[in-house]
């Protein structure tokens, strides 16, 4: 095991994993609420207000693919 | 001469603020220093701003500052669903707005983070990029909360939001302490949420300059138009939660219900 240690940098691996799957959950949840809403503007225009509420469910969604990019820098 | 604009030493990445210098027992961080600058800045922005603004047409920058007070009220007034809160918590919430916009915004500044620095540690570090600093926000955001919702739903009233139900059912209690637990996390997601977004823009912004080398003005340039969106969406997003917890705090009210009604 420590022979495999030596050749292979297992930090990288662990930074690209923890990048690539904590951004998968925030990128499909922005997704999600972007295409409610864009469903629910094309049926109803007048709820185009609610461009505001978007953007704080976009925040609260968001924060765990900062954590993720937060960890990248934390794990040495 | 292109030199000059290349990150010529290695990429530097400080999550935490650092230390600058020590007043008896009293260590002061570079955050700190950024912090009292931004808050000097708006004393004097809104008393030269004050003495413009008047009722009818105004004209001139006053204008912002009007049209950002309103964006409150309104904002507030569509969350807590009452007039009369909304404005009279508009003085806490319009604070809060505008420290946080300022300082996300002052930190985008050129001279903050490695160009001016006492003894090798950078000088300036925006406020909001310390999670010091907007836990402590955060604390004081939750507390106070807690305070106006006592003093606009009573004590009978506040009680009621933590626990709904009847008082001789078991499950009403358990309600109750998930109902607590969940006011310290939305205490650390509020400090956490605007440390990191700051926080991690400030890093982007930096890495992607120092991999561009002599391009890095360019290459930085979309990112810190990125963080300028994002600093005032944060600042948005740290009110509006607040203003939230405010309104699920005092819902049980009977003045806020009767104003529905």
């Amino acid at each position: 095991m420590d022979l495999f240690a030596e050749a292979v940098n297992t930090t990288v691996i662990a930074k690209g994993l923890l990048l690539g799957f904590g951004g998968i959950g925030p990128a499909i949840a922005i997704g999600m609420i972007g295409a409610a809403y864009m469903n629910g503007v094309s049926r109803n225009p007048e709820s185009a207000k609610f461009l505001g509420q978007l953007f704080i469910f976009i925040g609260l969604a968001e924060v765990f693919g900062i954590l993720a990019i937060a960890g990248f820098f934390i794990v040495q | 001469m292109f030199e000059r604009f290349a990150a010529a030493e290695e990429l530097q990445i400080s999550i935490a603020p650092e230390k600058l210098f020590e007043i008896g027992n009293f260590t002061i961080y570079n955050s700190m220093i950024y912090g009292w600058i931004s808050s000097v800045a708006i004393i004097i922005i809104l008393i030269l701003a004050r003495k413009k603004l008047k009722v009818g047409s105004i004209k001139g920058p006053a204008q912002l500052l009007d049209a950002g007070v309103e964006f409150i009220v309104k904002t507030m007034e569509n969350t807590l669903g009452s007039r009369r809160m909304a404005v009279k918590y508009a003085p806490l919430f319009a604070t809060i707005f505008f420290f946080i916009m300022m300082s996300n915004l002052m930190g985008l500044l050129p001279g903050v983070g490695h160009a001016l620095t006492y003894d090798g540690i950078n000088l300036l570090r925006p406020f909001t990029a310390d999670l010091n600093g907007t836990l402590a926000m955060a604390i004081f955001g939750i507390v106070v909360v807690q305070i106006i919702a006592i003093k606009e739903a009573g004590l009978k009233g506040y009680g009621k939001h933590f626990f709904p139900g009847k008082l001789y059912n078991p499950a009403t209690y358990l309600i109750g302490a998930f109902e607590i637990f969940t006011e310290f996390t939305r205490l650390i997601t509020l400090a956490l949420r605007l440390f990191l977004n700051i926080a991690v823009g400030e890093i982007l912004i930096s890495v992607f300059s120092d991999l561009a080398g002599y391009a890095g003005p360019l290459a930085g340039l979309p990112f810190t138009l990125l963080e300028i969106f994002v600093g005032m969406l944060q600042a948005y997003i740290f009110v509006v939660l607040m203003a939230a917890y405010l309104s699920l705090a005092a819902s049980h009210s009977e003045k806020i219900e009767l104003e529905h009604a």
